[in-house]
């Protein structure tokens, strides 16, 4: 259907709209005229999705003047090709409507592992050392190598691509990472080259957060888009940790021990260099005097280190006179390795501030701040020139590389702490060193100022007030929406009591409670028994999850849990936890029913659907807080507290409870799905609490459903399965309107179907 | 003060009129409102819910002189089984959907230990075998030419309880007798069987599966998918009705033989599913080749004879019929001949099926006093029962 808003006309792939997704446009639409940044909250399973490219898109149609580029980050490689898929769509239509007017090149990026078409690179194991392999064969020196020997293997597919040169390009189309691929293998085209060459002409880029926040990957990539880009964050409720993590380093034992290793291996490589070919290392010490970028004479394809810290803290000076020869470098670094060796050694848990911690460097091994800062430019360069290839055995020494970098450069937002072993397993030695960044905005920020609007956009992003605060920036919209449903088709309890009536909770002192642990397990027997397929439950830990689990086997329950339905339990280990979701999956779909068991804030509970039969109810047993005597966490919270007056409790809750409402949210991924969810934990009934989740979910919870026990809960959950298993009219019947036409659109005007809705 | 006044008032205006609209709808001929009613009656809290049934306060009335007497319900019944009626009548006339006459349906009843939950009074199971007997009874009224087995779940084993057959009473009597549940309920054992069963069928009957599904899993021995595309291949529709939940399984099973897949909220409402699978339904495309079926017409044996019956193998005295062709003896009608395979109808057993097919035109409603007018000259009573139609319950 096509329709205007305001001034631009939209054009949207199916007949039939969903009120709350035109509300989603207009303030769309607003902020974008407003060139400026948007905060949006709608539940899933809305078509947020769609809503957000085809008015985007539109936009840039309607105003062909403009450079309007569309960036669309996403937090895996799966939504991203669900993504893309949507686009497709909605470019085939568009084509239908304008013709060739329509003409736009959308295209995936993503690493080599999930582009590359090279049989013997793509084999490897794991992301790094695909890209080892890969440089192996394409690095400018092998491949200068290879025209002089031919037995020296390069990569066929990236030799084409080179050889075109200036014609490999895609032809406009919405391109997957499959269609890259099979593109690629037809053209016999690196794809992995060609979509990073044509990622600077495509309209529509899809690609993974990382290209835009992590300052060592954004560099390269993501330096040359436009002012004029809109960016969009899909699914940005985690955003501050995302942003926290890339600019966070932890540097192990382990860490260290390959690190001179690597050290050794580059002092060799430098001896074999000054026997063999002392030029090259002297035309590197030449050209650091000069003061040169480091990247501005090598070849451009060699590119694969950039700078940790962000663009405008690096300095536009010459590397300090100590460290341009490549030897004193090595034995810097060997004296930096060796520091913090030292440091690790401490029994005692340590935290130091940047500043503290560079002068203790510099009292103890005599290298400054600015020297410091130096180190990872240094280090890249000296890669190059040493023609390393292998960099996947290189990634320790880069790593304390990123950190001399980071600790040099900042002097606020970021912590030292040490800890000699994990708090909850004192007698395993294992010593951490930890910088860790306590300011979201840090990362961020260059983004807010690059591009003119950034829309952040997810199901969940309550309280939505906090979030300007976290990331320090000023939205112009800043909008929750909630969904229209034909039919009450979520189900959000709070249970408080057991049976017994004694209360449950995952408190620190309740926890442990026997009564506690037996009024959980019998809250699930008895949902087992009454509700169909597939359950989910969510428990505060891993260590919790494993106590409660072994306390339920002890007394008998588990079996008989399994009596009624299978039990699959998520680990650490990716590749057992992705077995057991497969065979939970089978489980509910021949009918005999499972339960998994899993960790808010685990993998399952960030990216894992439960819809439609896999899961029609989640428990989310206890409220999940974090580990609150970690030492990082409480610094960063002195940090939040100190810079942007946020209150400990305040982000605690604000915190645990966004991570409940994803975790519950799993299950709901359509309108025509449906779900419960209970939240076991008296906590939960606290206003404070509660008046944090997510506008869609407490506007179904009612309020007979806040002080629930288990009997009671068993009753209304047998009492919604059965309303939800009759029949519906998916279209809402004649009172509420959930789906509206080209022609309810255009009978009510853009302005008051805002108050037809709300 | 004087707008919460206002208010108030309101509110009792609104609660008058909701009275008043409850009495007048007694008399009205469409019932488009009463479907309202069943909805909220859905929507009232448990403790009212147990009362809801019969709501015995309602069905008092002041009459003129002040006295509370009981209303009369038949007509309010009356209106709606027309309204039935005549929509029954305009689809089929809409167009003719070939139905399966002769249907060899398998009642499958689960009595895993979910049967025994007694959310539903007095228990599951008890409820569940209290429908199956009304279903099974209205079954046969409505397709003579049809035969019912009956299997049942329990422990995770399917059992034939009864062989298909057209007796009503033998497969009320042997399911009444065999009433506990226990252990676990498995649908591909079930399906298995009754697959065995329904594949010797000829090709002229319907076959179908209708399973009445307590539990909220089913524990198979093999792969149930095989099963239900199986049973989709010798096109056997399975229907399930569910007791407590949607299970996908089961949804899925419907979906792939062309079945129905409906769950009940209580107990009115689970009647009201199990009872729309009497009438026979549309035909399936494959199917519905033309065939032509050889049937006897058994004549009543003369009265005092002496012979052996073939079907309880007794020597029986009076009534009974004899098969045209073989000339056994037979007990009742319609069955098929034991000794020579021919099936046994009798003519007002077809005519009965014929009117899923050619439904009676709806009778015109005519006002009573359209009826006293002279133009019209028609009868004041009733040709066949002799009723007096100027006011039904008395004889003229």
């Amino acid at each position: 259907m096509k329709f205007q808003i305001e001034d631009v006309t939209v054009y949207f792939p199916y007949d039939h709209i969903y009120p709350e997704q035109h509300a989603y446009m207009v303030e769309l639409k607003r902020a974008l005229d407003a060139k400026g940044h948007c905060l949006l909250e709608m539940p899933t399973g809305t078509g947020k999705t769609i809503a957000l490219l085809s008015l985007i898109t539109s936009y840039a149609l309607s105003k062909p003047s403009s450079l309007v580029k569309l960036l669309y980050c996403t937090r895996t490689v799966h939504e991203m090709e669900k993504t893309l898929a949507e686009l497709k769509l909605l470019h085939r239509y568009q084509r239908l409507h304008l013709g060739d007017a329509a003409r736009t090149l959308a295209l995936g990026l993503s690493s080599r592992k999930n582009l590359c078409i090279n049989p013997a690179v793509v084999s490897a194991e794991n992301r790094d050392s695909v890209d080892a392999g890969c440089r192996k064969l394409t690095a400018s020196w092998v491949r200068a190598l290879a025209v002089e020997n031919p037995n020296i293997p390069t990569c066929r597919f990236y030799e084409d691509y080179e050889k075109a040169a200036s014609d490999a390009v895609l032809p406009p189309g919405v391109y997957t990472l499959q269609d890259l691929r099979a593109f690629g293998k037809e053209k016999e085209w690196c794809p992995y080259f060609l979509a990073r060459h044509m990622v600077q002409f495509a309209n529509v880029v899809v690609y993974s957060y990382q290209y835009l926040l992590d300052p060592k990957v954004a560099g390269i990539i993501s330096k040359e888009m436009q002012r004029e880009s809109v960016v969009v964050f899909d699914e940005a409720h985690n955003i501050d940790n995302v942003c926290i993590e890339a600019l966070s380093v932890s540097v192990r034992r382990q860490t260290l021990e390959g690190a001179t290793r690597n050290l050794n291996k580059m002092t060799q490589e430098i001896q074999r260099f000054k026997n063999t070919d002392a030029g090259r290392l002297r035309a590197e010490y030449n050209r650091l005097v000069d003061g040169l970028a480091q990247r501005g004479n090598l070849p451009i394809g060699d590119t694969w280190l950039s700078n940790p810290v962000l663009p405008d803290d690096i300095l536009k000076q010459a590397v300090p006179g100590h460290i341009r020869k490549a030897e004193s470098f090595v034995s810097l670094l060997r004296r930096l390795v060796q520091y913090l060796k030292g440091r690790l050694e401490t029994e005692n848990v340590e935290k130091e501030g940047p500043v503290a911690f560079v002068g203790s460097i510099n009292a103890q091994v005599g290298i400054d701040q600015k020297t410091l800062r130096f180190c990872y430019d240094r280090l890249h360069s000296l890669m190059l020139t040493l023609e390393i290839t292998d960099t996947d055995e290189f990634l320790h020494i880069q790593t304390i590389c990123d950190f001399a970098t980071l600790v040099g450069t900042y002097t606020r937002g970021f912590s030292i702490i040490i800890e000699p072993f994990d708090e909850r397993m004192p007698h395993i030695p294992d010593p951490v060193l930890q910088l860790s960044c306590h300011d979201a905005s840090l990362a961020i920020k260059p983004v807010f100022e690059r591009f003119q609007s950034v829309v952040i956009t997810s199901g969940t992003l309550s309280p939505i007030d906090l979030y300007p605060r976290l990331l320090n920036f000023n939205p112009v919209v800043s909008r929750s929406f909630t969904m229209s449903l034909t039919r009450d088709c979520i189900c959000p309890m709070v249970l408080t009591r057991g049976s017994d009536q004694l209360p449950v909770s995952t408190k620190f002192d309740l926890r442990s409670d026997p009564g506690v642990e037996r009024n959980y397990g019998r809250l699930l027997l008895e949902m087992v028994s009454v509700v169909p397929d597939g359950i989910v439950c969510f428990f505060v830990s891993y260590s919790y999850m494993d106590g409660i689990v072994n306390s339920w086997n002890e007394t008998g329950i588990l079996k008989e849990i399994m009596q009624h339905k299978l039990v699959f339990i998520e680990t650490q280990d990716v590749v057992e936890t992705t077995l057991a979701l497969d065979n939970y999956r089978k489980a509910c779909d021949c009918g005999r029913g499972a339960v998994f068991f899993s960790v808010a804030r685990g993998k399952v509970a960030e990216g894992i659907d439960f819809d439609r039969h896999y899961g029609r109810l989640v428990i989310m047993f206890g409220v999940p807080f974090q580990y609150t005597l970690s030492r990082i966490l409480l610094a960063r919270l002195e940090y939040l507290l100190e810079t942007f007056q946020i209150k400990e409790g305040d982000f605690l809750t604000f915190d645990a409870l966004r991570q409940a409402a994803q975790c519950v949210g799993r299950v709901i991924r359509s309108k025509a799905d449906y779900g419960m969810m209970i939240f076991a934990d008296k906590r939960y009934s606290r206003h404070d609490k509660r008046s944090k989740l997510p506008g869609w979910i407490l506007s179904h919870l009612r309020d007979a459903h806040l002080n629930l026990s288990t009997d009671m809960a068993v009753h209304i959950a047998r009492e919604f399965l059965r309303k939800m298993a009759q029949p519906y009219d998916k279209t809402g019947g004649s009172g509420k309107k959930t789906l509206l036409s080209q022609e309810d659109l255009e009978k009510v005007g853009n302005g008051s179907l805002g108050e037809m809705l709300f | 003060p004087l707008k919460d006044f206002c208010i108030l008032i309101a509110g009792v205006m609104n609660h008058i009129e909701h009275n008043y609209g409850k009495g007048k709808r007694l008399n009205r001929e469409d019932n488009e409102e009463d479907d309202d009613e069943e909805e909220d009656e859905r929507d009232l809290e448990a403790w009212e819910r147990a009362y809801a049934d019969e709501r015995s306060w309602e069905s008092l009335q002041e009459d003129e002189s002040g006295l509370l007497r009981p209303i009369d319900n038949k007509a309010l019944h009356h209106a709606q089984y027309r309204k039935r009626l005549r929509a029954l009548s305009s689809t089929a006339a809409a167009a003719r959907i070939q139905k399966g006459l002769i249907r060899y349906l398998f009642l499958v009843i689960d009595l895993s230990r979910a049967a025994g939950e007694m959310d539903f009074r007095p228990s599951r199971m008890v409820l569940v075998a209290k429908q199956v007997e009304a279903f099974i009874r209205e079954f046969f009224d409505q397709n003579p030419l049809s035969q019912i087995g009956l299997v049942t779940i329990k422990d995770g084993i399917a059992q034939c309880l009864t062989d298909l057959g057209g007796s009503p009473e033998s497969h009320i009597k042997a399911l009444l007798g065999k009433l506990d549940c226990s252990g676990d309920s498995s649908i591909q054992n079930a399906l298995d069987l009754v697959h065995d069963y329904l594949n010797q069928i000829p090709s002229y009957g319907h076959r179908e599966v209708l399973i009445l599904y307590s539990a909220l899993t089913t524990c198979d021995p093999g792969d149930i998918m095989e099963t239900i595309q199986k049973c989709k291949k010798s096109k056997i529709r399975c229907s399930v009705i569910g007791l407590s939940a949607e299970v996908f399984i089961c949804r899925h099973l419907c979906q792939e033989t062309g079945g129905s897949y409906s769950v009940a909220l209580d107990e009115s409402h689970l009647k009201e599913l199990v009872l729309e699978h009497a009438p026979p339904p549309p035909a399936i495309a494959e199917f519905a080749i033309a065939n032509l079926i050889k049937m006897g017409f058994p004549q009543r044996a003369a009265e005092g004879v002496i012979s052996i019956c073939s079907c309880h193998k007794e020597a029986k005295f009076g009534g009974g019929y004899t098969c045209p062709r073989c000339k056994t003896r037979i007990c009742e009608l319609p069955t098929e001949c034991r000794i020579c395979g021919l099936t046994l109808v009798s003519s007002p057993h077809l005519a009965r099926s014929y009117h899923h097919l050619f439904p009676i035109a709806p009778f015109d409603n005519v006002p009573p006093s359209h009826m006293s007018g002279t133009h019209h000259r028609l009868p004041n009573n009733c040709f066949g029962c002799q009723q007096s139609l100027l006011n039904p319950g008395k004889i003229h």
